[in-house]
């Protein structure tokens, strides 16, 4: 061993070094920070043009009136009939997948045997990484038509159809989310209800269902804040006409055309309106409207799910 | 606190700044003042070495004074004084949870790692507070190397687990006969000379921690901290490990954190005793400890009657 | 259900109602969950029974196959699963390397046929070398200068990306595009196997026999692709990109021992394959009337149904992927080890760490239509760059999946284990030098499988490129990341808007089975990495 220095330098390594590290820290640093702009970057962008909007056409006529068309740069704004379409949606897609979802996810959770979960899960995996253009012309090409052949009066374009796909596309969400939850559940609570004498059945839906239901919420949340901003199956499918909810023939809604707000922004963009015009402009009105609406309810789904994360850790 | 202390030693400032020279250190090496050059390990086991009263003439490398840390509310160790004497082994033994890992881990300052890790008082290495602004903990843990609890070789050929610290410390120099070096010296050479270039996880657990000694002496610190070295390994691979600390304390100042009294008693010099609540209650020679305590908390506790 | 068990025998028949009921949930859960996959793959059968139309081929083409290749392969399969579940993972992987290699190649070939010509790379990759030369160079000379070589390390290669290109591409003089293609990529992909093989057998005299046989065979190709009707630069990119790895990784099962009847697999599919093409030619069997055939894939869209093809689309893909590549991993790589190894946990910088993780949460939830919108307002509008152009294109779906990048990457960097970590800090490594040399190599098989999947995502997204202007048509393949570009799923939405069925139901099905396929491959190969690695822990 060498001989020892008394008075050891531990202070700084070459300042070479140190400058080094500061520099990489800032780097990665920044990638980081550049999520935080990207949030920034929306709403500001989204905010800005939406103001401009709102020089061109009345907040009241956007907000209030009951009918949406549009005429080369111009038209009427009335929101409300692409929220009924994006309500229908949301509604009738969760009905699809909420039952589904969670079905899936119990079984998988709780019943499915190993082997049974390997080739059950890659394939919802595989099914939630399909593109939705493709869900889009499986629901116009396929879909539909098969409607129509078992006696549905559907029409070509039709919310029916594009709900359904919608719905589908979101069950591996909810599954999985759901699954999740489920799984978190310690084993100690379904020993109990085992022990006292319950049934797989009664364990399953008395306990752990229960137990893991904010988890469950939150994947509900998030799956339908996913069904009101999915675009793609709803412009192939569900077509662009705006149609405003028919309160006297509710059902006749599902069967013909509708333009969600998703729609709309794409019709606004891909129309001939020159950029500008309020008919260019409402596309980020409709964005705005769009990514307040999913953004909140993607906070409440954080919200739920952190109180049942709490509860069991 | 930030977590940031590897890069950013200035933002610690909870502690007393000393300056430098303690008088406690003028006392030179007065033994292993001509350290054997041979690296050669000769793993014979000198049965009386324990028994041998040598801490009293040594020089202090390490020495706390007044050391206290927290984790957030909780504190973990209290007011510890202590004077860790060059080229001996001192185990620090204690219940769990008694913040004997603590301690050790305040020596480098692994605890910056950990964010609600506060600590106050004093711990001088050679002299220097190493809590001081001015101190870089990744030059201190250059000088003062650390094996774990649990094998941890890097996923890396056994080669290159050894040079790793001299990769990072930029040290030059023949990498060859240093990997020998440090291999022989953790009695390890014989064992793995025809395969460096396999991995290190291909080794067996008692292999693999000799490996993680080789790598912490490769780059010559001056202080070897280990964390329950042998808590992980079989009786046999443990007994190797032993023999392999006593052979270091001839050139390296070793401080173990043991849970295993009989494993304290055969290996180290002195002996520090940790009870619960993070109080050093007794240091002295390891003779004198389990003998001869001074505090019947600390016999109870050697005599099993808890802990 | 207490109060029936507290009236009847313990042993009663209340059990079996229970059990009924516990019996019809389950199949009812069952039930509705293969209920999801089992429409979803219906539809997507029908989708390739109207892309490939096997129907329309004659009887004794389906027989032929059916004999030659369909009969063998089931077989086999089913060897596989019941005798030799190790082999089974063998033949797996034989098969399906070939073909994403061979789906590489292609995108190498559209890489390098429209989007950066040979000489160019050429260039590129000489002023690499000479960087790299510069920067060990003065490694050697100035040991110890740390700031200094970080600055050498920074500045070199730029100056030199910047100077050097240029001025070898106005040399008067250059070489024949094979012989720049065989300096620029064959050797140095003949290095890199030298050198891999070299580490995985510990024998110098192996790694070199290995750089030694591809440059070899590669260079073959100068005299022999003619012969056998290739053009020198596909074959030299047919031995790189496909043959070499199926080559080590052949190699790598013979010598391991184990599995190796899967091997056969491949062997046993393309077999059937000559066979049968050879079989139905001699006896004039007409094979089925595709729409998913070679001239699709290579012709430009069309109003005739018959003529349309898909190759614009898929260039445009390719060059939205490579700027995906190159802008957003880094970046989400980089958020990703800053969140997980830098970041504080608490202080009021902890919180705001965490107020940036909440948003990256909720950034992975807002809708992709709103990404183009972001894209079309901060690219075209702010940034003056060209509307609907590959590179618009590319950076607004980088900015789509650059959450799922940091949250898939965050995932595989923590699960690097914390002893690795403290091993490296406790010998003195500084935090970067922990990073670059323990977490990230640990990471990085789990990071691959992340970023393979965000780029499925990616390939997929349509909605972005309808706001920031993707044109509906694109008849050339674009040239330069700065031209009108469009990407399949564009192209397939444009061709749903066309009423005739030979549309509907025959060039849409091709454009989304040839989407489908691609997607398939690139997540089977990230399940594949996944899997591998898991195994190792």
């Amino acid at each position: 061993m060498s001989e020892r220095s008394i008075d050891v330098d531990l202070t700084r390594s070459s300042s070479g070094q140190v400058v080094k590290e500061r520099i990489y820290k800032w780097l990665l640093f920044a990638c980081a920070a550049l999520t935080v702009f990207v949030t920034v970057a929306i709403i500001y962008t989204l905010a800005r043009d939406a103001i401009t909007f709102f020089d061109l056409v009345p907040a009241a006529e956007f907000f209030t009136e009951t009918e949406w068309f549009v005429r080369g740069d111009g038209g009427n704004f009335g929101v409300w009939p692409l929220v009924s379409a994006t309500l229908i949606i949301t509604v009738v897609s969760a009905m699809v997948a909420v039952p589904t979802g969670v079905a899936a996810a119990v079984y998988l959770s709780e019943y499915a045997t190993d082997r049974m979960r390997s080739v059950l899960k890659p394939a919802l995996e595989i099914l939630a990484g399909i593109p939705t253009v493709v869900y889009g012309y499986l629901a116009l090409v396929y879909l539909t038509p098969a409607l129509q052949a078992i006696g549905i009066p559907v029409g070509t374009f039709n919310l029916l159809s594009a709900s359904i796909m919608v719905g589908i596309m979101i069950i591996p969400m909810v599954s999985s989310l759901s699954e999740d939850a489920m799984s978190s559940v310690p084993d100690s609570l379904r020993q109990a209800g085992y022990g006292m004498g319950a049934t797989k059945y009664e364990v399953s839906t008395g306990i752990v269902i229960p137990a893991a239901i904010s988890g469950i919420f939150s994947s509900f949340i998030l799956a339908l804040s996913r069904a009101i901003g999915e675009t793609m199956i709803v412009v192939m499918a569900a077509g662009l006409r705006p149609r405003m909810f028919n309160f006297s023939n509710p059902l006749n809604n599902l069967l013909s055309s509708g333009q969600p707000m998703t729609a709309g922004m794409v019709n606004a963009v891909t129309s001939d309106a020159t950029g500008g015009s309020a008919t260019y402009l409402s596309m980020f009105a409709l964005g705005l409207t769009l990514f307040v609406i999913t953004f909140a309810m993607n906070l409440a789904s954080d919200f739920v799910a952190a109180r049942y994360q709490e509860e069991y850790q | 606190m930030t977590r940031d202390q590897m890069t950013d030693p200035d933002s610690r400032t909870d502690n007393q700044a000393t300056d430098g020279g303690r008088e406690s250190l003028a006392n030179n090496d007065l033994e292993g003042s001509d350290p054997t050059t041979d690296p050669l390990v000769d793993s014979s086991i000198d049965v009386d070495k324990s028994a041998a009263p040598s801490g009293s003439e040594s020089r202090t490398v390490i020495e706390s004074r007044d050391l206290d840390v927290f984790y957030d509310d909780v504190q973990a160790l209290q007011s510890v004084d202590i004077d860790i004497p060059a080229e001996q082994v001192t185990a620090i033994i204690g219940p769990s949870g008694c913040g004997k890992s603590t301690f050790l881990r305040c020596i480098n300052r692994m605890n910056d790692l950990v964010d609600a890790a506060r600590v106050d008082g004093e711990l001088l290495f050679e002299g220097k507070n190493v809590y001081d602004d001015d101190v870089d903990p990744v030059v201190l843990r250059r000088k003062i190397g650390m094996v774990f609890q649990a094998p941890n070789p890097f996923p890396k050929s056994i080669y290159d687990n050894v040079t790793y610290g001299l990769d990072v410390q930029g040290v030059d120099g023949d990498y060859d006969e240093i990997v020998e070096d440090a291999l022989r010296r953790a009695a390890l050479w014989d064992e793995v000379k025809d395969q460096l270039d396999s991995s290190g996880l291909d080794l067996s657990g008692g292999q693999q921690q000799r490996l993680c000694i080789a790598r912490a002496i490769a780059p010559d610190p001056d202080v070897i901290l280990m964390d329950e070295p042998a808590s992980a390994l079989d009786p046999v691979a443990t007994s190797k490990i032993e023999d392999l600390i006593e052979d270091l304390a001839e050139e390296y100042t070793v401080v173990i954190v043991t849970h295993n009294m009989q494993q304290a008693a055969r290996i180290s010099d002195k002996t520090a005793v940790f009870l619960t609540g993070g109080e050093l209650v007794e240091f002295d020679d390891t003779d004198k400890i389990f003998e001869n305590p001074e505090h019947d908390r600390v016999e109870d506790y050697i005599t099993g009657k808890f802990g | 259900m207490a109060t029936d068990q507290r009236t009847g025998d313990w042993y009663g028949t209340d059990e079996a109602v229970s059990r009924l009921r516990g019996q019809a949930f389950k199949s009812l859960c069952l039930g509705a969950t293969l209920l999801a996959l089992v429409s979803v793959f219906v539809l997507l059968l029908y989708v390739a029974n109207d892309a490939f139309r096997p129907l329309s081929a004659d009887i004794g083409w389906l027989l032929t196959f059916a004999a030659s290749l369909l009969l063998p392969t089931l077989g086999a399969t089913g060897y596989y699963y019941t005798r030799d579940a190790r082999a089974g993972e063998t033949a797996a992987i034989a098969l399906g390397l070939p073909v994403v290699s061979l789906l590489l190649t292609g995108g190498v070939f559209i890489t390098l046929e429209h989007i950066v010509t040979v000489y160019q790379w050429a260039s590129i990759v000489v002023a690499l070398a000479i960087a790299a030369a510069v920067v060990f160079a003065h490694g050697r000379v100035r040991t110890s200068a740390d700031l200094e070589r970080f600055i050498v390390l920074v500045a070199v290669p730029i100056a030199a990306l910047v100077l050097i290109p240029d001025l070898i591409l106005s040399l008067p003089m250059l070489p024949t595009e094979a012989l720049a293609l065989l300096g620029s990529v064959v050797v140095p992909v003949a290095v890199v196997v030298g050198w891999f093989v070299r580490r995985q057998r510990e024998n110098d005299r192996d790694g070199a026999i290995a750089a030694g046989l591809t440059l070899v065979v590669a260079a073959a190709g100068l005299g022999l692709a003619p012969v056998v009707g290739l053009s020198p630069f596909v074959w030299m990119l047919l031995v790189v990109v496909t043959a070499v790895p199926v080559g080590l990784y052949v190699e790598s099962v013979v010598r391991r021992g184990a599995g190796t009847a899967g091997l056969a697999f491949p062997v046993l599919v393309a077999g059937g394959v000559i066979v049968g093409v050879v079989v139905t030619e001699a006896l004039g069997f007409a094979g089925p009337n595709s729409w998913l055939d070679w001239g699709f894939l290579t012709d430009p869209p069309s109003r005739t149904p018959e003529d349309a093809g898909f190759y614009p689309p898929l260039v445009g893909s390719v060059m939205m992927l490579l700027v995906i590549v190159v802008s957003a991993f880094p970046v989400g790589v980089g958020a990703a080890v800053y969140l997980e190894e830098y970041a504080p946990d608490r202080g009021w910088w902890g919180r705001l760490v965490d107020l940036i993780e909440v948003n990256i949460g909720n950034l992975a939830g807002v809708p992709s239509v709103v990404y183009g919108v972001l894209g079309l307002a901060l690219f075209i509008r702010q940034g003056g760059l060209g509307s609907g152009t590959a590179l618009v294109g590319g950076f607004t779906v980088s900015l789509l999946i650059l959450p799922i990048v940091i949250i898939s990457s965050q995932e595989a960097i923590s699960a690097v284990p914390d002893s690795m970590r403290e091993a490296s800090y406790g010998m003195g490594a500084t935090r970067w030098q922990t990073v670059r040399n323990v977490v990230l190599p640990e990471a990085l098989p789990g990071i691959m499988t992340g970023n393979i999947l965000a780029m499925g995502r990616a390939i997929g997204e349509t909605a972005p490129l309808l706001i920031i202007g993707a044109p509906a048509v694109v008849r050339i393949a674009p040239d330069s990341f700065t031209s009108k570009f469009s990407a399949m799923p564009r192209q397939i939405y444009t061709w749903s808007s066309e009423i005739d069925a030979a549309f509907q139901h025959g060039v849409l099905a091709a454009g989304v089975m040839t989407l489908l396929v691609v997607l398939l491959l690139m997540n089977g190969a990230a399940i594949i990495i996944r899997n591998k690695y898991q195994r190792r822990d």
